[in-house]
């Protein structure tokens, strides 16, 4: 069997993707499980500093954090399963996208005390 | 309004002082299509010009190849959330009002690697040698009406598109793996020719070359087809012959090979040795007797082919041919050492000369899976399993 990796688009036109990254694992209240889309997680912010930094602002918790260049970029690859009539079933990857950069954030949840905002 | 989801760009070209606020996507899931690759510019690069596949059968883990390497795919799992954010998209292009959303789709679990491997080319041996081409093929093939023998007889043949259906390995590496095997392409399929009837083809080829005066040095291929075709010997297996035993004079097409001494004394030398071992001497003698006037034979050419053993005043040789083991190190290294349990580096060395393993030297693949041992400083270093 053999499946070609195709994509639609050249290098310089692949979309870019973006990646942020935190250790850990964002929980939602209960009362929304089940139906999380649209739900806002929090907030990302690009320091206005010397230094590179971002925070992410989840609840009442504030990561810090950087960018990040990928030594090795990561394609972002979408499989299909066709039904074809001649040929059955076919698997068929695609690539639909490009991951140069991410946003990492490494540090331990700094608690906000409430009344800074 | 115009709503603009995804919003990768939004993240990557965040202004310092800006901040955005990121949610679920509308549609966010676990979106088990989506898959991440991890890959070097030169895999990029070949991605994008359409030249990388994956290749393997429903039963073995799939490997990636481009056209000259072949790796296996590892997923490496990321115990950190990772949110996945696309690129907006929006049906509305104006930027009027336009309020931008940055959405996660998916928090991918890792990613995939890729760790370059050897091509699998076992099985294109297994495959090829389960059916030589031979005498019997050729009757059939010089008889018009009989063009589905094989189908009729329910032997399966491999074409080019086949082969990169089952056996994983990139078009280069495969292309290599049919060169070594000396494979030929006959009515689409490649074939390995059966060693007998090789050998009906070379003799009569020499017969010429003592018939028409020819020099083995400076044959010329259409003469030489012309003279096997007129015995009765298709045209394609003649030219193949020159292939296997022979090489090109210079490589500006004016079809002139010389013969290899060492391919023509070897392929005698397993003719008379077949499945047996003989006493040295013996073999010595009838193996001077099939080597064609003009030509030398010298034990030194069969390293790698032949294998001694001395059992007190007499030496034995018997066939043991390098083509016949397996292509991955574990396995070769394992059957050397069944075979033997102590070798001395002279004898391993043309056993271990076509081993080529990504990222491990000889020196590497030695400490990997043998012992070395000096039971003397002047004795040479010994070789055994580890």
């Amino acid at each position: 069997m053999e499946i070609r990796v195709k994509c639609r688009c050249g290098e310089d036109e692949c979309s870019e993707w973006a990646i942020v990254e935190l250790q850990g694992v964002v929980e939602t209240q209960a009362s929304f499980e089940g139906s999380i889309q649209n739900l806002e997680i929090g907030r990302l912010c690009h320091t206005e500093s010397s230094q590179e930094t971002y925070t992410f602002t989840v609840g009442y918790h504030e990561l810090i954090g950087s960018k990040v260049t990928l030594k090795k970029p990561l394609l972002v690859l979408k499989k299909l399963q066709l039904d074809d009539e001649v040929s059955g079933k076919t698997t068929e990857l695609e690539v639909v996208g490009i991951i140069r950069t991410k946003i990492l954030f490494k540090t331990r949840p700094k608690p906000l005390i409430s009344g800074t905002n | 309004m115009a709503e603009r989801i995804g919003g990768a760009d939004a993240v990557i070209d965040l202004k310092p002082g800006s901040s955005i606020p990121i949610s679920y996507h509308p549609s966010f899931g676990p979106h088990d299509d989506l898959l991440l690759l991890e890959a070097d510019d030169n895999l990029v690069s070949d991605i994008f010009n359409q030249r990388v596949t994956l290749r393997g059968l429903p039963d073995e883990d799939a490997v990636l190849c481009t056209k000259s390497k072949t790796f296996a795919i590892k997923f490496v799992g990321n115990s950190n959330s990772m949110f996945l954010i696309p690129p907006s998209s929006s049906d509305d292009d104006t930027n009027i009002n336009n309020r931008q959303l940055v959405s996660v789709l998916k928090i991918s679990p890792g990613n995939m690697e890729l760790v370059e491997v050897s091509p699998r080319l076992d099985k294109l041996k297994q495959l090829l040698l389960a059916n030589p081409f031979g005498a019997a093929e050729v009757d059939a093939m010089m008889d018009d009406n009989d063009d589905d023998n094989n189908e009729k007889k329910g032997v399966k043949l491999y074409t080019w598109s086949d082969l990169v259906n089952t056996v994983q390995a990139s078009d280069e590496e495969l292309s290599v793996g049919l060169q070594s095997l000396s494979a030929v392409e006959i009515d689409g399929y490649w074939r390995v020719i059966d060693e007998n009837y090789l050998d009906v083809i070379l003799r009569m080829l020499l017969h010429n070359c003592v018939l028409n005066y020819w020099s083995f040095d400076d044959l010329d291929e259409d003469e030489v087809v012309s003279a096997l075709v007129a015995d009765e010997f298709p045209s394609k297996l003649a030219s193949h012959c020159l292939r296997v035993f022979a090489s090109r004079v210079n490589s500006n097409g004016t079809g002139k090979w010389k013969l290899e001494p060492r391919l023509v004394c070897l392929h005698f030398a397993r003719l008379v040795l077949r499945d047996e071992k003989m006493r040295l001497e013996s073999f010595m003698e009838e193996w001077k007797k099939k080597i064609p006037d003009g030509m030398e034979g010298r034990f030194e050419m069969l390293e790698g082919e032949v294998l001694t053993e001395t059992i007190g005043i007499e030496t034995r040789v018997y066939t043991f041919s390098v083509r016949s083991l397996p292509s991955t190190p574990a396995e070769r290294f394992s059957i050397l050492f069944k075979h033997r349990s102590k070798w001395e580096w002279k004898d391993l060395e043309p056993y271990l000369r076509d081993l080529h393993v990504p990222r491990l030297s000889m020196e590497g693949l030695l400490l990997k899976y043998t012992r070395r041992a000096q039971p003397k400083a002047d004795a040479p270093p010994v070789f055994s399993a580890r």
